[in-house]
């Protein structure tokens, strides 16, 4: 009884990583590694569907361009975010900031009176 | 050959990535996890939208969508989520142009039953000798490229090449297959345990 059988219900646990998926589209991988990429498309449709997509990019060398463009986007949108986020602190807790700034002003106020008497008292 | 940027993290799980995010609010690991489906999301967005300018603003969106949902909602599995969330713009998107809904293929509905089949234990030998016979009950195609697939480990340009089918066709008779064995199994299974 052929044991690979059982190959078939088993889904393939390798995660493809991006370095893998290029080679593969570019035609650089072995015939066993190739297999890997396609057993890890048979059982994962998202992987399907991405590697069908990208097959549809007829210059690869544009995919890397296109990839470092859109993370580039993509960290822009969430520094926005982070602003957006401190910005509405302020606006919701301007209480807790505004005794912060108040804190800091009498201790230097605190500071230069007591230097002053200082001078004096010398 | 085109080369894809090191992931810095690459040590680190999505799962821990995911974590790390919702512990401390940090939008660097937001931004790690996402950099890593950057390119499958591209790929998605192609595969249905087939414009590639259409399908880089989309995965923009999708960035836009996932950045502002994300902290909402406690999500466990990142990989089937975001894949949901880009599979489900690309048809609205084809839905609004069209001005018709999409409908959803029995191929992209097969993603979620592939947790059907897992419930039932059946003991290993028992499993090979109903495999044995579930294979025998598949269509001749579907039959012949699932062998090849998975028993011969060939790829699927080398079964397009030696069975005459297309690359699609070759992919759809394996899936299929796959999909048509687990349903015998289980019935084949199910019938036994009716009958002991």
């Amino acid at each position: 009884m052929n044991k690979n059988l059982l190959d078939i219900l088993s889904n393939s646990n390798k995660d493809i990583d991006n370095q893998q998926l290029m080679d593969y589209l570019s035609g650089q991988l072995s015939a066993e590694q190739r297999h890997d990429v396609e057993r890890s498309m048979a059982d994962s449709e998202f992987l399907n569907d991405a590697v069908e997509g990208l097959q549809r990019i007829t210059d690869k060398k544009d995919l890397q361009a296109y990839v470092e463009e859109l993370n580039a986007g993509m960290q822009k949108n969430l520094q926005k975010k982070k602003q957006r986020r401190l910005k509405r602190h302020l606006k919701e807790e301007p209480w807790s900031y505004l005794a912060v700034i108040l804190v800091i002003l009498l201790c230097i106020i605190a500071y230069i009176v007591v230097r002053r008497l200082l001078l004096a008292y010398h | 050959m085109p080369s894809a940027k090191q992931d810095p993290y690459q040590h680190i799980t999505d799962q821990e990535l995911l974590e790390r995010y919702y512990t401390d609010r940090n939008n660097e690991w937001l931004g790690a996890l996402l950099s890593r489906y950057t390119l499958l999301l591209l790929g998605v967005c192609m595969k249905y939208l087939r414009q590639e300018e259409e399908a880089r603003d989309s995965v923009q969106q999708i960035f836009v969508k996932v950045i502002t949902e994300l902290p909402k909602y406690r999500v466990e599995y990142f990989k089937s989520w975001i894949y949901t969330i880009a599979r489900n713009h690309c048809l609205m998107k084809l839905r609004d142009q069209h001005g018709h809904p999409a409908t959803l293929s029995e191929t992209m509905l097969a993603a979620w039953d592939e947790e059907g089949g897992k419930g039932r234990h059946v003991e290993k030998d028992q499993q090979l000798a109903l495999m044995e016979q579930s294979l025998e009950e598949l269509g001749k195609e579907q039959r012949l490229c699932v062998t090849l697939f998975y028993l011969e480990k060939r790829s699927y340009q080398d079964i397009a090449a030696s069975t005459g089918f297309t690359l699609m066709q070759v992919k759809s008779h394996i899936q299929n297959g796959k999909r048509n064995l687990k349903l015998i199994m289980e019935r084949k299974a199910g019938e036994k345990s009716r009958l002991s």
